[in-house]
């Protein structure tokens, strides 16, 4: 028994005393622990350790300038007597920008290496227990403090000790990424918010990002694109001075990083005076351009009344858009056809009910969707795929019922058909609830700046502006209805109603050759052939009606229509390529260029567009891609850049969102030096020109 | 009725010079404040330039930020609005985060947090585009800026002079806002009118 407890009590003990060597702290999204290079330290000889971090997926800790917000990490040490450490050497951060920000730190698994002394006389054989408080800030977008109490014991030997193999591969990225060597000689003069460094002997590596960081903190604007240029063999780069200019002493320090394989330190005198940067918003200066501010002047000091008035009038317009049009031409059959005067009173406005409730519907859901922080803007149901592939079948049947291949009377049984024909008022609700969902994309002029202020206006006056939009659109059709006198303007029904008919068959099949093309480039060119082959079941089975014959015809009918819906539903979007946005000189909208762009002297051009606006498609081919315009594009180097709306894309929303609009056509002209200037939604030659000559 | 559609282009001409204002740089000490007009919390909109003739101080703030809670749960934040709105100081806090972001609270709760917690600002503004933080460059939260009743930005930066989350630290500190309050109210120049600002990123 005696035995059994004695050893038990020995093997506690060895197991107190064993080298523990310390296990990683696990915390808030990251594993810190003190690690050392070598398996062992020697007396009187500097040994390399350090503090390894090994963040989550897409967390990062600071480096020791670190940008815009954070806090550099620190290590306070509690050592043996006589033990030195040396500070924290850093290795090069990554840049991780913030937009409209920067920060540099580090993301995956690094160490940040310390050398740390033995004394001479430390005694042979002692292990050294190294203790350090850590503390760091650790992100991602949320941000948490943290820190541990860490300790590492080393056993301690005569000798130099072998690196160890479990972390020589860390250390040796960390001693990598430290700069290599000196720029041979740096100096920098600043005046007016701006730093000229200039460091001579070293030139970008050919291909490289060439780019410098700042050593302290209070002195860089860390998001300000860094214009570099080439003096013989000296680089020149500027830098913006920060806006919260907190360094004052008369030299500069930093790593340049770009212009050997290593990254290069560089240190230097600052002469001048240091006078504090534009900060963020600078156009001249930042990575992303200024938009025009929210208090300014443009979508939010157009007063309720004016924007109602605007809005009445794009609904008035809108009947005119191609979109509409061929709807319009129901209507018009409809009123032609004449009835009592009560009666078509009632179908007026009724029409007008259900394209305003529509309209109000479609304001309830942006409403909604925005609401529950959904990144939406106006036409965002054309977005949609399966929303274009049900448009473009139902206009195709609405099309065939035009030209004659069937009558609607034959598509319901005798009792129900006769009733649809004693409410022609809910026969005109639907009409206008139609008209509305096909003419809320064909954003018309006017309607950009009325329904960005709707918007962001709140709730109620956003209902109030759709409401007038959709009142606009069904104005025309109530006063006809109210006043039966102006119908005697038009001419009888007589035979020339049924080549009319068949005529406004045409423009229906066109709306649906367009949504067919902006469901090929929603979903890919093989969508085309599900929807033809929709299409042709859908007129078979249209055709089959029309035969007035059984039971089985009708079957037949149904069973043709089911399978032509099956075939034509839209697979996933397919994601952009890349190649295609490069077509006549136009590239992908990208925001962070523009700045860049701005500050190298290039104007930037930007087409916000989509492929189910028609505005946008009219202007494309008759203003922007016409000779004389790409000449004047082509004489000022304006680079042209298309933000492509035709799929939901939150940033190109976000960035409308930004011009107060929310909806396109929107064509901004950032000039350097300038604030972007916005264009109106109907371009002309005239238009462009002009604002090119003012560059 | 041809004749008012060929007048459209005109008025939409004229409606596009308006959408694109210039907007106005950042505030560095001595610049001009940059204008704004911002919704409060409650949904009246709050204008700087009506606070013309007062010391204002604006206030970045993100309750969800750890670095706005050490000054938040120690009541010191609500300690200095109290005693400048004592003064005669117009207080603004402004909370420039996305709604996109989940830091992220509604006007109302937004409303709700700066009560419970006590504070005495003027108005809680939501800043959702988060185009006045970018005119003021504001990079933090918490970072303060306190403007003249000329509309002179004449401190920005940090609150206080300690970098750290915990409240044991505030004690010590310099609280740059008062003390810039506090010379600036008796008539002299604001000693330290620019520094780093230090917090989390404001969420834009």
């Amino acid at each position: 028994m005696k035995a059994m407890i004695r050893t038990l009590c020995l093997a506690a003990a060895a197991l107190l005393t064993a080298p523990c060597g310390a296990a990683p702290v696990r915390t808030d999204n990251v594993e810190a622990e003190l690690v050392a290079r070598d398996l062992a330290l020697a007396p009187g000889r500097s040994a390399v350790v350090g503090l390894r971090l090994k963040h989550d997926p897409q967390w990062h800790t600071y480096w020791i300038n670190p940008g815009d917000s954070g806090m550099p990490t620190t290590l306070q040490w509690k050592l043996p007597p006589g033990t030195r450490a040396g500070p924290i050497q850093w290795p090069a951060p990554k840049r991780i920008p913030l937009p409209p920000m920067m920060n540099h730190g580090y993301e995956g698994e690094i160490v940040l290496p310390v050398e740390i002394t033995l004394p001479a006389d430390w005694p042979a054989g002692q292990q050294a227990r190294l203790a350090a408080r850590a503390e760091w800030l650790i992100c991602k977008d949320v941000c948490i403090p943290g820190g541990a109490e860490l300790t590492l014991d080393m056993p301690v030997l005569a000798a130099n000790s072998a690196p160890d193999p479990k972390w020589k591969a860390l250390f040796d990225a960390a001693f990598a990424a430290m700069p290599g060597g000196k720029v041979p000689g740096a100096e920098a003069t600043t005046a007016g918010g701006v730093i000229t460094l200039k460091l001579a002997g070293v030139k970008p590596l050919a291909g490289r990002e060439a780019y410098v960081l700042a050593g302290v903190e209070g002195l860089v604007e860390s998001a300000a694109p860094q214009i570099i240029r080439q003096e013989g063999d000296t680089t020149v780069i500027t830098l913006a001075v920060t806006s919260n200019l907190s360094y004052t002493e008369p030299r500069i320090s930093g790593i340049a990083v770009g212009f050997a394989e290593r990254a290069l330190s560089f240190e230097g005198p600052l002469v001048g005076k240091l006078t504090a940067g534009k900060g963020m918003d600078d156009p001249a200066a930042k990575g992303v351009p200024a938009r025009p501010a929210a208090g300014s002047a443009g979508a939010e000091d157009l007063s309720l009344v004016l924007a109602l008035l605007f809005a009445f009038g794009g609904g008035l317009i809108l009947n005119l858009m191609p979109c509409v049009f061929p709807i319009l031409s129901l209507k018009v059959l409809g009123f032609a056809r004449g009835g009592g005067t009560v009666a078509m009173r009632a179908n007026g406005l009724s029409f007008a009910a259900g394209v305003v409730l529509s309209f109000l519907a479609l304001a309830g859901v942006l409403i909604a969707l925005r609401a529950a922080g959904e990144a939406v803007g106006w036409g965002f149901q054309l977005q949609s795929p399966p929303v274009v592939t049900s448009l473009a079948l139902l206009f195709f049947a609405l099309g065939l019922n035009l030209s004659g291949v069937f009558e609607f009377q034959s598509l319901l049984p005798q009792s129900l058909a006769s009733a649809t024909l004693k409410h022609p008022t809910a026969d005109a609700f639907l009409s206008g609830v139609l008209a509305a969902v096909i003419a809320s994309p064909c954003t018309a002029p006017f309607m950009g700046a009325a329904l960005g202020y709707a918007v962001m206006q709140g709730p109620w006056a956003a209902l109030a502006v759709f409401g007038a939009l959709g009142a606009g659109m069904a104005a025309p059709y109530v006063l006809l209805a109210w006043f039966p006198a102006w119908l005697k303007r038009l001419p009888r029904p007589g035979p020339w109603l049924a080549r009319f008919k068949q005529f406004l068959a045409f423009p229906m099949y066109a709306t649906v050759v367009w949504l067919a093309w902006v469901l090929s480039l929603q979903v890919g060119p093989d969508s085309i052939i599900w929807l033809g082959a929709a299409m042709v079941l859908i007129g078979m089975g249209a055709w089959m009606i029309s035969q007035a014959g059984g039971a089985v015809w009708r079957l037949g009918a149904v069973a043709a229509i089911a399978c032509g819906l099956v075939a034509a539903w839209p697979g996933n979007e397919v994601a952009a390529d890349p190649s295609s946005t490069r077509q006549n000189g136009w590239v992908a909208w990208a925001e962070s260029d523009i700045g860049a762009l701005n500050a190298a002297g290039t104007p930037v051009f930007v087409d916000f567009t989509a492929a189910w606006c028609v505005t946008c498609q009219v202007n494309k081919k008759v203003v922007l891609e016409t000779r004389p315009v790409r000449e004047a594009f082509a004489a000022k180097s304006v680079r042209l850049m298309r933000a492509d709306w035709t799929r939901r894309d939150p940033a190109i929303t976000a960035a409308l969102n930004a011009f107060g609009r929310n909806g396109v056509p929107v064509y901004v002209l950032y000039a350097p030096g300038k604030a972007p200037v916005i264009l109106p939604e109907i371009l002309s030659e005239r238009i462009i020109i002009d604002a090119l000559k003012a560059l | 009725m041809r004749r008012l559609l060929s007048v459209f282009p005109c008025f939409l001409y004229i409606l596009c010079l308006l959408c694109s204002a210039q907007s106005t740089a950042a505030a560095p000490p001595g610049q001009m404040a940059p204008d704004f007009s911002l919704p409060a919390t409650d949904g009246k909109p709050v204008k700087l330039s009506d606070m013309r003739g007062k010391w204002v101080v604006l206030e970045w703030v993100n309750p969800g930020c750890p670095y706005v809670q050490k000054h938040y749960v120690s009541k010191n934040m609500q300690a200095l609005q109290k005693e400048s709105g004592g003064r005669g100081v117009v207080w603004l806090a402004v909370n420039s985060t996305n709604p996109s972001h989940h830091d992220y609270l509604k006007p109302a709760k937004m409303g709700e947090w700066m009560k419970a917690q006590g504070g005495a600002p003027r108005a809680t503004l939501m800043d959702e585009f988060g185009d006045a933080g970018r005119a003021y460059s504001a990079r933090t939260t918490p970072q303060m800026i306190v403007v003249s009743p000329e509309g002179r930005v004449v401190y920005n930066g940090a609150i206080d002079d300690r970098r750290s989350v915990s409240p044991e630290d505030i004690k010590g500190a310099r609280n740059h806002v008062r003390a810039a309050l506090d010379e600036s109210l008796a008539g002299k120049p604001v000693s330290v009118a620019s520094t780093t600002p230090y917090g989390c990123s404001v969420k834009y």
